[in-house]
């Protein structure tokens, strides 16, 4: 019964056809060093529940982020849990990303005709650190306000338009609840929708292309 | 081998191992998440404490008179203060019917009408007697009713 239901679907979906090249294409005998990729991308993926599920109950306004936080790490069943998935996911996000990258490098695998996969690849490590930084100021405490305040402070030194940069990262002179708020906007709208598109295309240019084998010597 | 023992080669093995631990991650992940977004249900109601209205003195006798008090109630981190109205009745000054003034219909607020002697809610046209029983209109039950105590000459109600 469950294979007819299968069978019909698929003569609709071809969904059989889409699994096959996915998940049960060949690829070259690789070693272990291979699975960071999808590691980062496991990790993504726990980033988006995570991140989802904490805006349920995060307010991100000067007067309400830190006691919100707060509420859902002692109050909300499984919030420190979801909060702590969240906050130790980012930083194994950061070192995933650049040990993948790494191993890209070593590797060679960023030669043709993969230097599109590399290129959106560099991206998403940007997008990753964007992430990193916008989701650092969200519990608006100390560590977070002085953080944001030098982080922008930095961006600020950039000759000629440093003024105007910090003016824009900041919305304004100092930080303030447009601060907050423009970091919060950023972490759950722009980056996400940058790093779906992004990935979209790395993992499909992955899929088309196949993964690199690991180089011989005298190749 | 005996025929009918299952046969389950490397492949398969591997196929059935990653599935299981991405149901492992699915449920690890999953369970917690539904109790996050349903927390609020979960969590009990909060408990009932002594609320003062005032002297026993102000109450006249055979009339609701009302009583505004505020209390303190918490909604997530927030505290909030939020204003409660109760009439009290007596007819002998020394048993008291404290009711509150919401109406049992969909909520709005009910006052006494002197003249009519009638409890009036102005959204549906709901009416209630003195004791706050239903006498006209849409309310499915009488007003609600606090429990009362005296202590020193003032009265308390038991709410939340």
């Amino acid at each position: 019964m469950a294979a007819r239901i299968g069978d019909w679907l698929d003569q609709r979906f071809g969904w059989r056809s889409v699994w096959q090249a996915v998940f049960l294409r060949k690829i070259p005998k690789v070693n272990w060093w291979y699975t960071l990729g999808s590691a980062t991308l496991f990790v993504a993926i726990n980033q988006g529940v995570t991140g989802i599920l904490l805006t349920t109950y995060y307010v991100p306004t000067p007067d309400h982020a830190y006691e919100s936080i707060q509420y859902i790490t002692t109050q909300v069943p499984a919030g420190w849990l979801i909060r702590g998935l969240h906050h130790w996911g980012a930083s194994a996000m950061v070192m995933l990303t650049v040990l993948h990258m790494l191993r890209v490098i070593v590797a060679g695998a960023y030669k043709f005709p993969r230097e599109m996969t590399w290129f959106t690849g560099v991206l998403l490590l940007i997008v990753v650190l964007g992430f990193g930084f916008t989701g650092y100021l969200l519990p608006w405490d100390q560590k977070a306000y002085w953080a944001t305040t030098v982080g922008t402070r930095i961006a600020g030194v950039t000759p000629f338009i440093g003024d105007w940069i910090l003016k824009i990262m900041r919305g304004g002179e100092g930080l303030s609840a447009v601060t907050l708020a423009r970091f919060f906007g950023t972490h759950v709208w722009i980056l996400p929708l940058t790093l779906i598109l992004l990935l979209g295309t790395h993992l499909y240019l992955i899929v088309r292309i196949g993964i690199s084998s690991v180089p011989k010597k005298g190749e | 081998m005996s025929s009918d023992e299952v046969v389950i080669d490397r492949r398969k093995f591997l196929s059935l191992a990653t599935w299981a631990i991405g149901v492992l991650i699915g449920a690890g992940m999953g369970i917690p998440a539904i109790a996050f977004i349903i927390g609020p249900a979960l969590q009990s109601e909060e408990e009932q404490v002594w609320i003062r209205l005032g002297s026993v003195s102000k109450v006249a006798l055979g009339v609701p008179t009302l009583f505004k008090t505020t209390i303190e109630r918490k909604t997530g981190w927030i505290v909030n203060e939020e204003q409660r109205s109760v009439y009290v009745l007596t007819e002998d000054g020394r048993d008291f019917v404290a009711m509150s003034n919401v109406c049992t219909h969909l909520g709005c607020r009910v006052r006494w009408i002197e003249d009519r002697e009638e409890f009036f809610c102005p959204c549906h046209n709901g009416v209630f007697d003195k004791q706050g029983s239903v006498v006209d209109g849409p309310p499915p039950r009488p007003l609600d009713r606090y429990e009362v105590k005296v202590e020193d000459d003032l009265l308390y109600i038991l709410g939340g």
